[in-house]
């Protein structure tokens, strides 16, 4: 499956709720296990709110491996690119350890008092 | 009960540029206040001064409250500014805004990406003045997009959230505000942190300070976020701009030099970020990145 990411949300995939809207359309093709290429082409501006929305949140209940080989990305601009993956970087961290998330917290009660 | 208010010369060079505003919004924060601005000490406002004083008068005309610009006293210079950004017909005391140097001011109620990518691309960087390209131009389109994310997100704002900018042809810098007037930052990371019994002790440096590391946020919904202020600081810190934001008492400045983060003695409960870019491509430096590696 192709989803022309362009046509649904047009050149700006900057907002959480058009993230949800490509997540929704996605997510219970991999879950089941199906192919699906986002295709970028046109898009030009990325933030991470969309980004976290729609691809970062596949991590919480898809296996990594598995995202690679069923989720193809393309036509993603360098710069879209590189936020990318500390969305996904970030996204991993998070539901896999909550440990770190945990201790990261923890500094904040510490550093608070010399602050 | 009827106040006036004197505005004087702000810039935002200084905290202390900043301190003036904030103390204004000390000055009227009472639900009983009709205020008069009057402009008879100022010789120059800058962007910040312009998005602040926008909010402010919005902030006390929700209340029901008038707010009353005494025209008379602005001098031509300034209300020439005031024009021509768009401030004084957006408030209903002027005629159309005209191009120059400024950079429209505006008040958004809600999250409207096409208006705002507008603003941000054709107002503000698509002006002529900023010698990148167009893919530079998008990037720092997304990395500002972050700064109004997190607004309409967190901010919790009644009354919108207000920016204007300005071009700075002889420093070639490119300058935004974005204020609104929610609950602050320290206040969302408190709240977040309530199960804890340190929470309501912890400063507004360090609240701060843990907004802007990667993978923190406030939202409750067990979906990662918090990106977004972390992103803005490295390309800030990379490309030689520089980043301030102002909540409750804490202070964040941000520049390839230096990320400090302090405790104030002046109070503003909202958000303000005042962000300046280099007008020239050849500062930047942007990510090559190879699609061909594995991404999860």
């Amino acid at each position: 499956m192709k989803i022309d990411v362009h046509k649904i949300i047009g050149e700006n995939c900057i907002t959480l709720e058009d993230g949800q809207t490509i997540f929704d359309l996605i997510h219970p093709k991999l879950t089941a296990g199906n192919a699906v290429e986002l295709d970028f082409e046109n898009v030009t501006v990325l933030a991470s709110p969309f980004l976290n929305a729609a691809i970062g949140r596949l991590l919480k209940d898809i296996k990594p491996g598995n995202l690679n080989r069923l989720l193809k990305i393309t036509n993603l601009v360098p710069t879209g690119l590189a936020v990318l993956r500390r969305v996904i970087e970030n996204s991993k961290e998070y539901y896999s350890n909550p440990n770190v998330r945990k201790a990261v917290d923890e500094i904040l009660f510490e550093q608070s008092e010399s602050l | 009960m009827k106040i006036t208010l004197s505005i004087p010369t702000i810039n935002d060079y200084t905290t202390a540029d900043f301190d003036v505003l904030f103390n204004l919004w000390n000055q009227v924060n009472n639900d009983n206040l009709d205020v008069t601005f009057e402009f008879s000490q100022c010789n120059f406002l800058r962007h910040n001064a312009v998005a602040f004083l926008g909010g402010l008068t919005r902030l006390i005309q929700s209340r029901g409250r008038v707010v009353r610009f005494a025209i008379e006293t602005i001098s031509e210079k300034v209300k020439t500014n005031l024009a021509q950004n768009g401030f004084l017909s957006t408030l209903g005391f002027g005629g159309a805004p005209w191009s120059g140097n400024s950079i429209p001011y505006r008040e958004d109620l809600h999250q409207d990406k096409v208006i705002l990518d507008d603003y941000l691309k054709t107002n503000w960087l698509g002006r002529g003045w900023v010698h990148v390209s167009e893919m530079l131009k998008d990037a720092i389109v997304g990395r500002v997009w972050e700064i109004y994310a997190n607004a309409f997100e967190h901010g919790k704002s009644q009354v919108g959230i207000f920016s204007c900018g300005q071009h700075y042809p002889r420093h070639h810098e490119l300058k935004l505000t974005v204020v609104d007037f929610g609950v602050g930052i320290p206040s969302n990371v408190r709240l977040f942190f309530m199960h804890d019994p340190r929470a309501q002790s912890l400063s507004a440096a360090s609240c701060l300070k843990w907004a802007f590391q990667r993978g923190t946020t406030t939202k409750p919904n067990g979906t990662s976020r918090g990106m977004g202020l972390d992103l803005l600081k490295e390309f800030v810190k990379l490309n030689k701009g520089k980043l301030e934001v102002f909540s409750h008492e804490g202070y964040a400045i941000i520049d390839s030099e230096q990320e400090q983060f302090v405790n104030r003695t002046t109070f503003f409960e909202g958000t303000l970020v005042n962000i300046t870019f280099i007008c020239d491509e050849s500062y930047y430096h942007l990510a090559k990145e190879v699609v061909e590696e594995p991404l999860f």
